[in-house]
């Protein structure tokens, strides 16, 4: 359980100095993302085993998508808006998502043919 | 107590969400995960029409469900687990990776914008769309920053998702893509998490390849979009 604790400590940490980074600097990335980068950092400096954290992140990703149900409430508000742009949003959202699907699979299948064609699984 | 101070209590609103979304993960799980019974897409609603029979304001609902939204923020600095897990595959796959990631993100801004752009959109709305390829809890918060609606951006992230999701197989079984990494990548850069259990559902290494690029368009997307926030 203390590795737990610890395991919570170093996300709220690396947060924190992702939220502390953001503001003081004016880095312009979300604060959350720059603490990704930071336990990206942390982890590669510090190497071991650490069998609490990666059960504490599945938890977390595993119960996303509740997460952000407070958020999408907020739709509430914003009647008006979807009413009169709805058609638009899905058509754009639509659109990009099947176009970013078959560029980002063609675009990795071809570099792996060009730059990795040894690579096994 | 009176009925009024009850629907006030954080209590209330938190144990309500947990309990619909509860309902409807159990429907979801026994449908085997079909994206279109996702159960935000159905508890939100729910939820939204609990708000107004009972007259609360969202205001309310937003304190009390505050733990819920809090989580998010550990949730995000976790991806890097994935990353630092895949090390070896990233090392050995550094171009493909790298070059699909970039040309997955600039799709994803550029086609999304551009689109909506066309419907005369206005910029609030063009700010909540831009980010809609990254994971939901980045969305929010690159679509709050840009100026954007972060309930909206959470909404086009889930349909994405969900979009994404229901059409990978078919698409690029279409297209003549088999490789399973370039698949779990492609799947997990245009539909994140949602996208990345569907590839999960299909094949392990597709799977880890989607989150992997649920992760780095994290960074990728959200990268992008603030470049360009300081040079407008």
């Amino acid at each position: 359980m203390a590795g737990m604790l610890r395991a919570i400590f170093l996300l709220l940490a690396c947060q924190l100095a992702g939220e502390a980074l953001h503001r003081l600097t004016g880095l312009p990335l979300p604060g959350t993302v720059i603490g990704m980068v930071l336990l990206v950092a942390w982890l590669a400096l510090v190497p071991r085993e650490r069998p609490a954290l990666s059960a504490v992140t599945a938890w977390l990703t595993a119960h996303l998508a509740v997460m952000f149900v407070p958020a999408a409430v907020g739709l509430v508000e914003e009647g008006p808006v979807l009413s009169r742009h709805g058609a638009g949003l899905i058509v754009a959202t639509t659109l990009s998502t099947v176009l970013t699907l078959v560029v980002t699979a063609l675009v990795f299948r071809w570099a792996l043919q060009r730059y990795a064609p040894e690579s096994g699984r | 107590m009176s009925e009024g101070a009850l629907l006030a209590m954080p209590l209330l609103w938190l144990t309500g969400t947990l309990g619909v979304f509860e309902l409807f993960d159990r429907i979801s799980k026994r449908c085997n995960r079909h994206p279109l019974l996702h159960p935000v897409l159905w508890s939100t609603p729910v939820l939204i029409g609990a708000l107004l029979v009972t007259g609360t304001s969202y205001d309310t609902y937003r304190q009390a469900t505050f733990p819920l939204s809090f989580l998010l923020g550990p949730a995000v600095v976790g991806l890097a687990v994935p990353i630092w897990a895949e090390r070896r595959r990233i090392r050995r796959l550094a171009l493909p990776i790298l070059l699909s990631l970039m040309a997955g993100a600039l799709t994803s801004i550029v086609s999304a914008v551009g689109v909506l752009a066309l419907f005369g959109a206005p910029t609030t709305l063009l700010a909540s769309i831009a980010p809609r390829a990254t994971t939901t809890p980045v969305a929010m918060a690159v679509a709050g920053q840009l100026g954007g609606i972060p309930a909206l951006a959470a909404i086009i992230v889930l349909f994405a998702g969900v979009l994404g999701a229901m059409v990978a197989t078919p698409l690029l079984n279409a297209i003549k893509v088999r490789d399973y990494r370039a698949r779990g990548f492609a799947l997990g850069i245009a539909s994140h998490g949602i996208g990345a259990a569907r590839a999960f559902q299909v094949d392990a290494t597709a799977g880890a390849l989607a989150s992997l690029g649920m992760a780095l368009n994290a960074i990728a997307t959200a990268a992008l979009l603030s470049m360009i926030a300081l040079l407008a």
